[in-house]
């Protein structure tokens, strides 16, 4: 850089500042993918796993995996693009349980054109529910773990008046085209990464996808940058709500009916912050993505099932998944942490 | 006086609370003109600057730019009628890459590039993200974005200050780029150098209000800094508390010394000792390290290099704890941290008594009522509202910080900025209180942003600037000289 004369008497002895060395494309690449990498990596090894546990291994085991992971990657997308924000969701599982007996009471007795039908309405249900849930939170100033704690607990009531016992019946047609047959695995895996693609990446990419990262990272500088903080939180309990609708409607298309049963909920919104941790969204917010959240709750499928191969009491099969979380999660972030320190 | 004004505001006020941060305040900026603004530390010029963008509503008092009141309700106002800042954090989300900042504040970027490559810095790359970009190059950057929407007046609060010589000269080159262009600039800066070099005229505020207006060129910078203390300077320092002759002798060993203290960017090379008996003053500006030099001090921060040396022992700190059981305990400027708001005084004096975890057993009752019925009576803390520290006058809750550590006992206290925002009644109990302190035998630190109570309660004051301790005064070196030193300028010897 060229020399500047100085102005200032005795302020400026003609030390010249070197511009930043940039990052290396790669140690860039490892901060925005090393996590969700090592998560596919520990799949990886997870499924080898569980394939040579099994005699055989096709389409229908794989199908079994898939279909079984469906509502729970839904669900983690919901958990973590509002996380993302630097927020938090207890009622995802409650909205999906809500979402699953709305489409259970509306299905049956439909084809598979009226069942679709259903489903976005549902979708659409979902999301109007959780904008009210943000818009509650925004305005009112009560924490989000409380406002979503207490929404949880209406959700599961909205569900009893929906439907006060399980119901089935759903169109077999709908069943199959997004659960898949019990040798098909595609549909569901297309399921999951069509709505990475098509709902994730444009707004990831779009200006209110930049404002929820920048809202998560640091709402200050979010707030001077001129991000409007209040509408972007509001939208981000939106965009949750479209993927816990989705959960929801995938749940109906797997079991083929829904249950107002409460426990599902709960144990569905703990797994899906367990699946958001472990896929490496940072709690504080603005840090990781949606990919990361699906594989880890595909991982989080697969351990009990392996432990249950290794012939495991299942109680001990939930000890070795509690410990897995914490063991992955605090190396990963003992890694990071000595990446971003400087030496 | 037949310009039009591009900035002006009368009486504008703020308040947050009980504070008044802003009384009445006028300042008038030409078009053509870089105006800088001064003032002490809490003097209210950051308050003024997030109103003029939008990022604080004035509570009362009016704006008018060419002419025109505006209302500023938002950054994206001050934005629309022209005002854009540099503010003293980079306002840019560390997760994000630059360019995605960029893109976040609808600017156009190219400009930027522009702006970027116009200081020389073209080659920075906006692909990084801005956690692993160094503070000076996002000062940088933050200015080229507020260039980029060309406005009318640039705010620039205290952009030099974490910036190295040659990129500060860089900011002086864009500012006589605006006056040239019949802009303006506000420029707001510690340093008085700077402001004589590049400003063509200044406005001083004072306790909320604009108290003088000039070309600083011509004045001075004795001018300066008498607009920036005001009457204060004359008043005649009656009250002095410096040591006594009749009051113990100071010790040959300190009680507490740092020895060449090194912490990251903030703090170069301090050394500094107290003995028993002493009160050490600490001046400094705003930033200039003393943040970090408290927390290094009281454990809370572990030092990068030099070390600690606590009654003759080198102390490896990595925990309050080990330097609070060594008796050095701070009192810090926010009182709410270190109380427990919501519980009574009686638990707070007493919490750290009950440090001690090798000591197991039930709580001796009467022994903790003793020593904090003897710490209350002593400090003469208003029991009133007992029941909730949070409940309490911010000179109470003061004195609830300093007693439960003479509850305690203690060999060394630091106090940080002890009288910010308490009543002149109760600073003076303050002052007495350390004052008894050190005749006691205990060794203080206290951090002032007021400087003239460096001449009210110390025996000796030590001066901060840049992360380094740039002058050792006397008590009666007189607040100019303090001044002088804490912004860098050489001091004449007393």
């Amino acid at each position: 850089m060229t020399t500047v004369e100085p102005t200032v008497p005795g302020s400026y002895d003609g030390f010249a500042t070197s511009l930043p060395t940039p990052t290396s494309r790669w140690s860039r690449l490892a901060r925005r993918q090393g996590w969700t990498a090592g998560v596919a990596a520990l799949l990886a090894v997870l499924l080898v796993w569980r394939v040579s546990q099994l005699p055989k291994f096709g389409a229908f085991e794989i199908r079994t995996i898939t279909a079984g992971t469906m509502t729970l990657a839904l669900l983690a997308m919901a958990q973590g693009v509002i996380v993302i924000s630097g927020g938090i969701d207890l009622s995802v599982g409650s909205m999906m349980v809500f979402g699953n007996c709305l489409s259970a009471l509306w299905m049956p007795d439909r084809g598979l054109a009226g069942c679709l039908l259903v489903a976005v309405a549902v979708i659409a249900i979902t999301a109007a529910l959780a904008t009210l849930i943000g818009a509650i939170i925004t305005a009112s100033g009560v924490p989000d773990i409380i406002v979503t704690l207490a929404a949880s607990f209406v959700l599961a009531g909205m569900a009893l008046w929906v439907l006060d016992a399980p119901r089935s019946g759903v169109s077999a047609d709908f069943q199959r085209l997004v659960a898949g047959r019990l040798d098909n695995p595609w549909p569901s895996v297309l399921w999951i990464g069509g709505v990475l693609l098509v709902l994730w990446l444009p707004l990831r990419r779009s200006r209110l996808g930049l404002a929820i990262y920048a809202l998560g990272s640091d709402r200050k500088a979010a707030f001077l940058s001129g991000v409007q903080i209040a509408w972007t939180r509001v939208l981000a309990y939106t965009a949750g709500g479209v993927f816990s609708g989705c959960a929801g409607v995938a749940l109906t298309a797997s079991t083929g009916g829904g249950g107002p049963l409460a426990s599902t909920g709960t144990t569905a919104t703990l797994n899906s912050v367990a699946a958001v941790v472990l896929g490496g969204v940072a709690l504080t917010g603005g840090i990781g993505g949606l990919v990361g959240p699906v594989l880890a709750a595909l991982c989080l499928t697969l351990i009990p099932a392996i432990m249950l191969g290794l012939g495991w009491d299942p109680s001990n099969a939930e000890t070795a998944r509690g410990v897995i979380i914490i063991l992955v999660v605090a190396v990963a972030g003992l890694l990071q942490l000595r990446r971003t320190r400087p030496s | 006086m037949t310009t039009p004004l591009l900035l002006e505001t009368s009486a504008v006020a703020k308040a947050f609370g009980a504070v008044v941060a802003l009384r009445a305040v006028d300042l008038r900026v030409r078009p053509g003109e870089v105006h800088a603004l001064l003032g002490a530390n809490g003097a209210g010029k950051s308050t003024l600057v997030k109103i003029l963008t939008g990022v604080l509503r004035a509570d009362a008092g009016a704006i008018a730019i060419h002419g025109r009141p505006v209302a500023l309700r938002r950054p994206a106002d001050a934005q629309g009628h022209g005002l854009a800042p540099v503010f003293q954090d980079p306002a840019m989300a560390p997760d994000l890459s630059v360019a995605e900042n960029l893109r976040l504040t609808r600017v156009d970027v190219p400009a930027v590039r522009r702006h970027l490559s116009d200081m020389d810095l073209g080659q920075l790359d906006l692909g990084e993200q801005v956690r692993d970009v160094p503070l000076p190059f996002l000062r940088m950057l933050d200015l080229a974005r507020a260039l980029a929407f060309d406005p009318q007046l640039l705010v620039l609060d205290e952009i030099t200050a974490a910036l190295p010589p040659d990129l500060s000269e860089r900011v002086f080159a864009v500012m006589r780029r605006w006056k040239e262009r019949d802009r303006a600039v506000l420029f707001i800066s510690h340093r008085l150098a700077e402001v004589r070099a590049h400003c063509d005229m200044c406005t001083v505020l004072r306790d909320g209000r604009d108290v003088a207006s000039f070309v600083p060129a011509e004045g001075g910078e004795g001018q300066i800094v008498a607009a920036m203390l005001g009457e204060a300077a004359t008043v005649v320092r009656e009250e002095a508390r410096t040591r006594s002759a009749t009051a113990v002798d100071v010790g040959d060993t300190a009680l507490l010394e740092a020895r060449n203290i090194g912490a990251g960017r903030h703090l170069e090379d301090v050394s500094l000792a107290v003995r028993a008996g002493e009160v050490l003053g600490l001046a400094a500006l705003e930033g200039q390290g003393q943040d970090v030099l408290f927390d290094v001090l009281s454990g809370n921060r572990k030092a990068d290099r030099g070390e600690l040396v606590v009654d003759g022992v080198t102390v490896k700190a990595h925990h309050p704890f080990d330097v609070i059981r060594r008796g050095v305990v701070l009192v810090p400027s926010d009182r709410l941290q270190a109380l427990l708001p919501q519980r009574s005084i009686r638990e707070n004096i007493a919490a750290p008594l009950f440090n001690r975890v090798t000591r197991w057993g039930p709580i001796n009752g009467r022994e903790e009522g003793r020593r904090i019925d003897e710490a209350v009576q002593r400090l003469s803390i208003d029991t009133r509202a007992a029941s909730q520290v949070r409940r309490l006058s911010g000179g109470n809750q003061q004195k609830v910080t300093i007693a439960r550590w003479l509850a305690r006992g203690l060999k060394v206290m630091l106090l940080f900025d002890p009288t910010r925002g308490i009543d002149v009644g109760t600073k003076h109990q303050v002052y007495d209180l350390v004052r008894a302190l050190a005749d006691e035998g205990a060794a203080i630190v206290m951090f002032t942003s007021e400087l003239r109570e460096i001449g009210l309660v110390c025996d000796r004051s030590a001066v901060l600037h840049n992360g380094r301790i740039v002058a050792e005064l006397p008590a009666d070196a007189g607040e100019s000289a303090l001044l002088r030193a804490a912004h860098g300028l050489e001091t004449v010897p007393a």
